[in-house]
């Protein structure tokens, strides 16, 4: 049975590539709407693959996706409707950027929903504020920057007004200062009610974004759940491929060494590590 | 190339109806090409470089440089016809004979060469006008809106946008091979481009499927459809390119 806040759900999912490779293998997960879900993996852990399983771009060989409960049919008419609901935001700009112009591109996605033009335009200008990128709308894509890019293209998936929004590896290939502004962005779609699910390697943006975790290891879904739980235990990190968060290393090391006592809290962010630390020896802080 | 393009979206004109330009630019040309006087090329020749410098903004030192570009094609084209090789030097209007065989030039064929040369020149100047000032977006939802097929259109879409890809991809793995020394001698040179070529298609491959992809998560079921920026329609411009246009066609039909 389907708890009803549960918006997307892979069941059983098998998926190989023609060439024979697995990449998926009997995966099952469940997506709660309006939470921020990241998916953790190394490279080729399957994580795109099951991405567009979401957004019926491949088909299952076995097992199937449940939107609200209802399985997808693959019918067009099943398909359109699961990608309005569904949007995915890839990896490379430049392969999802198909016109030269911001402003066609971005139309694009509600155009094919059949809304009117009026709406359209409308949406596009929302989805350009929203992404902070209406400076851009009469710049040719090509001249754009990567990151701008980037922003153009979550432009043209908002438009659509998705429920859902996928982002494969949002901040690959973003510096620093770029990637801290996406996942701002990333909040902001939440808090107004979007679902928002991410995959990443990055652990620590992983542990500090995410509501819940689902890590992958070769195709399977090998654990999931709170944040905290599952960076508390090392060896499933290890088996992933993967490593611990730095506030989460840094945390144990303090408990062990008796600097926080063992009832401490987990901190979410670099603040809250800091807050915990008390100050030594009754020094009074400034 | 790339620049002429950068241009189309900088410029002072790009707020301009596309469709103005475009009328403006084309209309100019047919008058340009179907001119019998030298007179006419070179009013186009001069409206459009006072169009491209002053109004769009174009460098000056841009422009020229784009206009040297034909240059040395039409000087040897002109070359053939003002130029003609005879054993009868009679009619020549300056012409060296040696050994019974007269080459020189006719007066009739250096004016024919020197009007065919303005002529090409104002209408490449034309050309040049349109390129620097509308973006080629625009340019094919002009002709979308001409019904111009499908087909067509979607294609020009695609590739104009993916010649940037390719381009950045091209230079990337070149860059790569530079790097390993890939083009030290002819030999390497060979056998380095013909890798970038192959490295080339496959990532054409690679890219058309994960374009697909990208394209029907957005629900894209056959045709590519998009909205395009509404400009405003200018009754100043359409006057003042009928303005322009019409002493123009009636001084090409005096002079015939």
């Amino acid at each position: 049975m389907n708890l009803p806040e549960v918006i997307i759900e892979a069941v059983d999912l098998k998926y190989s590539y023609p060439d024979g490779t697995n990449a998926l293998r009997k995966i099952s997960l469940q997506v709660k709407k309006g939470e921020k879900l990241a998916i953790l993996g190394s490279n080729g852990a399957g994580k795109s693959t099951l991405f567009m399983q979401f957004n019926g771009i491949y088909r299952p060989n076995s097992g199937s996706i449940k939107y609200q409960g209802q399985d997808i049919t693959y019918t067009n008419k099943a398909l359109i409707e699961l990608r309005k609901k569904v949007g995915i935001v890839f990896q490379d700009p430049d392969s999802q950027l198909f016109s030269a112009s911001v402003y066609q591109d971005i139309s694009f996605g509600p155009l094919n929903l059949g809304l009117s033009e009026k709406i359209v335009a409308d949406r596009v200008k929302q989805a350009l504020r929203d992404t902070e990128t209406t400076n851009l709308e009469d710049k040719p894509t090509h001249l754009l920057s990567y990151g701008q890019k980037k922003r153009v293209s979550i432009a043209g998936v908002l438009a659509m007004e998705p429920e859902v929004i996928i982002f494969d590896e949002p901040t690959a290939g973003l510096d620093p200062r770029h990637s801290l502004e996406f996942m701002q962005l990333l909040k902001k779609l939440s808090d107004s009610g979007k679902t928002i699910i991410i995959s990443t390697h990055d652990v620590d943006l992983a542990y500090s974004f995410a509501d819940r975790i689902a890590i992958m290891c070769s195709g399977e879904v090998i654990a999931h759940g709170e944040p905290g739980e599952l960076f508390l235990q090392p060896d499933l990190i290890k088996r992933a491929d993967l490593a611990l968060p730095w506030l989460i290393e840094m945390h144990s090391e303090l408990v062990k060494k008796g600097w926080l006592p063992p009832t401490t809290p987990l901190p979410k962010t670099k603040e809250d590590l800091l807050n915990n630390i008390p100050v030594k020896g009754g020094q009074q802080s400034a | 190339m790339i620049n002429i393009d950068c241009y189309a979206y900088s410029n002072n004109l790009k707020t301009v109806h596309p469709l103005e330009k475009s009328l403006f630019a084309m209309l100019t040309m047919v008058v340009c090409l179907t001119s019998s006087t030298v007179v006419i090329p070179l009013i186009v020749l001069a409206f459009m470089a006072g169009g491209i410098i002053f109004r769009a903004g174009i460098p000056i030192r841009f422009f020229l440089h784009l206009m040297l570009v034909p240059l040395s094609f039409l000087f040897i084209s002109i070359l053939t016809i003002a130029f003609s090789i005879s054993t009868n030097p009679s009619g020549f209007w300056f012409a060296q004979t040696i050994n019974g065989l007269t080459i020189g030039t006719r007066y009739p064929d250096l004016i024919i060469a020197i009007h065919l040369f303005l002529k090409s020149l104002g209408a490449v100047s034309c050309l040049y006008f349109l390129a620097l000032t509308t973006p080629m977006t625009e340019i094919i939802t002009l002709l979308h809106r001409m019904k111009v097929p499908v087909i067509i259109t979607e294609l020009m879409v695609l590739i104009y946008r993916f010649i940037f890809v390719f381009m950045e991809t091209a230079i990337t793995i070149r860059r790569a091979q530079s790097s390993r020394l890939g083009y030290i001698s002819m030999k390497s040179s060979y056998r380095s481009l013909s890798r970038l070529f192959s490295a080339l298609l496959g990532k054409v491959f690679v890219k058309s499927q994960e374009l697909y992809n990208a394209m029907a998560a957005r629900g894209y079921t056959g045709e590519i459809k998009v909205l395009t920026k509404k400009y405003p329609v200018s009754l100043r411009n359409y006057i003042l390119i009928t303005g322009f246009e019409l002493p123009l066609i009636l001084l090409n039909l005096l002079g015939r």
